[in-house]
C-alpha cells in the first residue's frame, strides 16, 4: 500500500503538487491521466522519493523520506525514458547494474550466483538473451528500452513507476512493453503505476485511473465508472471521448 | 616498461641492466660495478628515477580523477579542471610567486602547498555555491558554477599576470607544467594520495556506472547520490590538487586516458579507474621523456607534449576501434 497524505511538492518556487492525498493498494496496475503540466511526473517523482516533499508519503505505513536509498530501491523502481547513453556498456552489464542494492557489501567482489541468475532470468523473459554481449549503444531504440526494462526487473521491486517509458518507441514496441508489465503485475502481487501520454496505451496498462488537474487528484477509481464525456472535456479542454470515437471510425472498415 | 624507458633515455643513456645494479647499490648497499661511473648512478637515482616516478603518479592521479568526473558529471568532456582546480591552484601559485611569500618551515614546498590549497578551495567553493542554489547538486548547476568560478578566478589571474612584470616568466612556466627538479621527497606524499585516491574511486565503481545513466536512475537504483557525489568530487579534487601542486597544470591526460581505456576495456568503472591510472601514468612518463629529449638540452613544456602526442593518438585509437566494431 502506497499512501500520500496532504502532499505538496515542487521545484524551487511554487508547488506543482498541491495537497495531494491518495491511496494505492498493493497489487494491480494504475495509470495517471491528465493534461500536460498537471503534475503527473511530479507525482511519480514524489512516490519514488526523488524530490523532497511536505506531507506524508507512506509505504506500508512507513514514511519514505526517512528510508535509506537502498531500502527504498529494493521496494520501488522507476523506469523512464533514457535519452542519452554516454558510455557504452554491454547489455549484460547494464542489466546487472539493476542488482546494485543487492550487491552492496561486496565492494571489490563480483556479483553473487543469485545476482547472475536473476540477471539471466530477466534477460530471458525480456527476450534479450541473444543480445547480452552486445553494446547498448549499438541497439535500436526498442531493444535498448527492453534492456532498461530488464534492468528495472533485475532490481526486483514491489512497485514499478513508469514515467513515459514509451516515448520514441514505435507502436509495436509500445504495446509489447505495456503488455509485458501487465503480465509482471499479475504475478506475485506487484504494482505498476504508469504515466503515459497516450491515453489508449495507458488504458491498456490499466483500467484503474488517477485523474489529475492543476496539481490535484480529481478522481480515482475504475476508468469506466469515474470518467464521462463532460468530465474528460473539462479535464483536457477538448472533447476527448468524441475524438476517440472519430478515430475508431477510421479503423472500423479496414 | 614506460617507466624504464623514462629513466633510461636522456643525454646519458643507461641500460636496464645497469639500472638494476644502481638501484641495488642504493637500496641494498651492494657495490656499484666498475663499468658504471658514479655520475651515471647519481643521474639515475637522484634525477631520472624520482622524475619518472613523479610523472607516473601525476599522470595516474589526473587520469583516475578524470575518469570519475566524466561519470559523475555525465559529460565526456569533464574533468576536475571543470570545477576550477587548475585555475584555483594557478591563482594561489601566482599570489605566492608575486608576493615572494614563503612558509617558515617548508620553504621549498610553499608553491606546491599554495597550489594544492588553492585548487581544493576553489572546488569546495564551487560545490558550496552549487549546494546553495540547488540542494540536489544537479550536474548542470555544478558544471555551470564550476565554469563561472573558473572564469572568474582566471580573470583575476590574468590581472595579476598583467601587472607581474619580472615574475611573468616564472608564472607562465609554472602554469605550463613540468617535472623538472622534483626529487624523492615529493614522491612519497603524491604516491600516497595517488594510490589511496585511486583505490577509493575504484570502490565507487558501481555507483559511477549507475550515475552515467542519469541521476534519477542512480537514485532509484539505491545510490545515496548526494553523499557519493560529494565523496567522489572531494577525492578527485585531492588527486588533481596534489598533481597540479607539484607539476603545474598539465591538460589532456585527464581527458584522453579514460576514453582510450573505455575503448579498450569497456565502460565498467571498476576496471576503467585503475586502468586509466596505469595508462595515464605511463603516458605521462613518455610525454615527459619527449619533452626533455626532443629539443635537448632545452625542455619543452610537458603540457604541450601531452596535447601534441595525445591528440593524434587519441584520434587513432578512437577511430580504429570504431571501424573494427562496425566490421564485427
Amino acid at each position: 500500500m502506497l499512501e500520500l497524505r496532504h502532499v505538496c511538492a515542487g521545484y524551487g518556487d511554487g508547488d506543482v503538487l498541491k495537497d495531494v492525498s491518495c491511496a494505492i493498494p498493493g497489487g494491480g496496475s494504475w495509470c495517471v491521466l491528465g493534461p500536460n503540466g498537471c503534475g503527473k511526473t511530479t507525482l511519480l517523482r514524489v512516490m519514488a522519493g526523488l524530490i523532497p516533499h511536505r506531507g506524508e508519503v507512506l509505504l506500508d505505513g512507513v514514511e519514505i523520506g526517512g528510508m535509506k536509498r537502498r531500502e527504498l530501491a529494493s521496494r520501488i523502481a522507476v523506469m523512464s525514458q533514457i535519452n542519452a547513453v554516454y558510455f557504452p556498456y554491454t547489455v549484460y552489464d547494464t542489466v546487472l547494474l539493476g542488482r546494485y542494492q543487492h550487491m552492496r557489501g561486496r565492494l571489490f567482489g563480483g556479483p553473487s550466483a543469485a545476482d547472475r541468475e536473476a540477471v539471466e532470468r530477466c534477460l530471458e523473459s525480456t527476450g534479450l538473451a541473444d543480445l547480452k554481449n552486445r553494446m547498448i549503444d549499438e541497439l535500436s531504440g526498442g531493444q535498448r528500452q527492453r534492456v532498461f526494462l530488464a534492468q528495472t526487473l533485475a532490481q526486483d521491486p514491489e512497485i514499478i513507476l513508469l514515467d513515459e517509458p514509451t516515448n520514441h518507441l514505435d507502436v509495436r514496441h509500445q504495446v509489447e512493453l505495456i503488455d509485458y508489465l501487465h503480465i509482471w503485475c499479475a504475478q506475485g502481487g506487484h504494482t505498476v503505476i504508469g504515466v503515459l501520454h497516450d491515453v489508449n496505451l495507458a488504458l491498456r496498462l490499466s483500467g484503474s485511473a488517477l485523474f489529475m488537474r492543476e496539481g490535484r487528484i480529481e478522481r480515482q477509481g475504475d476508468f469506466a465508472r469515474i470518467a464521462d464525456g463532460a468530465f474528460l472535456q473539462a479535464l483536457y479542454g477538448m472533447d476527448l471521448a468524441g475524438f476517440m470515437r472519430d478515430s475508431l471510425e477510421a479503423w472500423k472498415d479496414l | 616498461m614506460c617507466l624504464l624507458l623514462g629513466m633510461g633515455v636522456g643525454s646519458v643513456s643507461i641500460s636496464p641492466g645497469d639500472m638494476i645494479a644502481i638501484v641495488r647499490s642504493q637500496l641494498g648497499g651492494a657495490a656499484l660495478p666498475e663499468r658504471i661511473p658514479a655520475i651515471t648512478a647519481s643521474i639515475l637515482w637522484s634525477l631520472r628515477m624520482p622524475r619518472a616516478i613523479m610523472a607516473f603518479l601525476v599522470g595516474a592521479s589526473l587520469a583516475a580523477s578524470g575518469a570519475a568526473m566524466q561519470s559523475v558529471l555525465r559529460n565526456p568532456l569533464a574533468s576536475s579542471y571543470t570545477l576550477g582546480v587548475s585555475s584555483g591552484a594557478s591563482l594561489a601559485a601566482a599570489a605566492v610567486i608575486l608576493s615572494g611569500f614563503t612558509l617558515p618551515f617548508f620553504q621549498g614546498y610553499t608553491l606546491a602547498l599554495a597550489g594544492f590549497a588553492g585548487g581544493l578551495a576553489t572546488v569546495f567553493l564551487a560545490m558550496g555555491l552549487a549546494g546553495r542554489f540547488d540542494r540536489n547538486l544537479e550536474n548542470t548547476t555544478v558544471i555551470l558554477i564550476g565554469m563561472v568560478l573558473s572564469l572568474f578566478v582566471n580573470a583575476i589571474l590574468t590581472l595579476l599576470t598583467a601587472f607581474s612584470g619580472e615574475h611573468l616568466q616564472q608564472l607562465i612556466f609554472w602554469q605550463m607544467g613540468s617535472f623538472a627538479g622534483l626529487g624523492w621527497t615529493n614522491c612519497g606524499l603524491v604516491a600516497a594520495i595517488a594510490l589511496l585516491g585511486t583505490l577509493a574511486l575504484t570502490r565507487f565503481g558501481r555507483e559511477l556506472d549507475l550515475m552515467t545513466f542519469g541521476e534519477e536512475q542512480a537514485l532509484s537504483a539505491g545510490v545515496e547520490l548526494r553523499r557519493v557525489k560529494l565523496a567522489v568530487i572531494a577525492l578527485c579534487a585531492l588527486l588533481t590538487g596534489s598533481a597540479v601542486a607539484f607539476a603545474g597544470v598539465i591538460g589532456f591526460i585527464d581527458l584522453i586516458a579514460p576514453h582510450v581505456v573505455r575503448r579498450l576495456f569497456g565502460s565498467n568503472h571498476r576496471l576503467v579507474i585503475p586502468m586509466s591510472a596505469l595508462f595515464g601514468g605511463s603516458f605521462m612518463v613518455v610525454a615527459d621523456l619527449v619533452s626533455r629529449t626532443i629539443v635537448s638540452p632545452a625542455e619543452m613544456p610537458v603540457g604541450a607534449v601531452t596535447a601534441l602526442v595525445g591528440a593524434p593518438f587519441f584520434a587513432w585509437v578512437y577511430f580504429r576501434r570504431r571501424r573494427g566494431e562496425r566490421r564485427a
